[in-house]
């Protein structure tokens, strides 16, 4: 099965794909985190990084490149992380500026969370974002996240005092969303 | 001599070394320690700690760049009784703090003592401005603690842990430094 979604593959990273990151990483309004500060990140710095890369079976996180399927382009990427097999996971992504308002985001979050869900048999899935990015917080939510968590100005981003917000879906949520999914795998605990 | 600052009423906030590891590895196997050990993030609190996992918690610890790990020692006898972290990995602007204590020197205020102490640390001498805090919620005796402190209960994750055949959410609590101020003189009477 590929990951393949109405409009998105997500695909392995590539080298080719490193000039489009280092952009996006570079974009204050793409790049979330203070943390990753300042914007000058280079091609060059995402080859290395790229190319340090080993292969293992152990992966607690990974980056997959979104492709948009009728034209081949990269429109950005898409992460999990916090991996704790079988239970969680957390996820991000970056999308160009182009390709906002397209579908792009929402569909390869879809298919991310397909292949979290039925693949890694996860029970939840969460991400965190900010009070600043309404439109992260309505892409979570149209995929079914609700808010679980804000961390009261805990960032300071574009001049501004900014809540902190963490958002979850659990697995059964994903499911009823889902009617044309089954999940045969049987709940954990009663609650 | 340690500055003052790492020091409290009945306890000397100090570093972690190699000599530790016995103190550090009997309490943190205490009965009742296992899920609320404060550890680095890469070993999991699930499960009794042999000699080396404890040297690895130690290990990274010591290559923390982004805060600190202290031992908290009584001044009286100088007895290693818990630790305490705090970081800063995301942003200085709101840092975390984690505080272990052995259960059998729980319930006499030595915890709160600390971590009232780190927290004034963090907002009296860093950028901070907001300390958060993470607590499974199957544990009463620490989200009771942390309210004591004055920390909010600013989320809850769900499905953060598995125990006892249920679920447990992660608990997200946060003071900003406001609050903070106000307790401060509120406790000194002011």
């Amino acid at each position: 099965m590929a990951l393949e979604g109405r409009l998105v593959i997500l695909r392995e990273e590539r080298k080719e794909d490193q000039k489009l990151f280092a952009r996006l990483r570079n974009d204050l309004e793409t790049q979330s985190w203070n943390v990753a500060l300042p914007p000058d990140y280079t091609e060059e710095m995402h080859l290395k990084r790229f190319e340090a890369m080993e292969f293992s079976y152990e992966r607690e996180s990974a980056r997959l490149s979104v492709e948009r399927k009728e034209t081949g382009e990269l429109a950005g990427f898409i992460t999990y992380s916090n991996l704790e097999e079988r239970l969680g996971a957390t996820i991000g992504i970056a999308i160009a500026k182009p390709f906002w308002g397209t579908g792009v985001a929402l569909d390869a979050q879809e298919v991310l969370l397909r292949f979290l869900f039925l693949e890694l048999g996860l029970r939840v899935v969460h991400l965190w974002s900010h009070s600043g990015n309404p439109r992260a917080l309505k892409l979570a939510e149209k995929s079914g996240f609700s808010v679980v968590g804000r961390i009261r100005e805990g960032m300071y981003k574009n001049g501004r005092l900014l809540d902190t917000i963490v958002m979850s879906i659990l697995r059964e949520a994903y499911f009823e969303l889902h009617s044309e999914l089954e999940d045969t795998l049987p709940p954990l605990f009663l609650d | 001599m340690l500055p003052d600052r790492f020091q409290t009423e009945r306890t000397i906030l100090k570093p972690l070394e190699v000599d530790d590891v016995e103190e550090l590895q009997s309490y943190l196997n205490a009965p009742g320690m296992i899920g609320c050990r404060c550890l680095p993030w890469e070993i999991r609190d699930v499960a009794p700690l042999s000699r080396a996992r404890v040297e690895e918690a130690l290990a990274a610890w010591a290559k923390e760049k982004k805060g600190f790990a202290l031992g908290i020692a009584l001044r009286e006898t100088g007895e290693l009784i818990g630790h305490a972290t705090c970081d800063w990995h995301w942003d200085p602007h709101a840092p975390g703090i984690a505080v272990a204590v052995s259960p059998l020197r729980r319930r006499r205020g030595i915890g709160s003592e600390v971590a009232r102490h780190l927290v004034s640390y963090l907002f009296e001498n860093t950028a901070a401005h907001n300390v958060s805090g993470w607590i499974s919620s199957w544990n009463e005796a620490g989200l009771a603690f942390a309210a004591a402190l004055g920390f909010r209960e600013s989320g809850r994750i769900p499905r953060s842990e598995i125990r006892d055949g249920s679920y447990h959410e992660g608990v997200l609590v946060d003071l900003l430094k406001p609050e903070w101020r106000k307790l401060e003189r509120e406790r000194h009477g002011a």
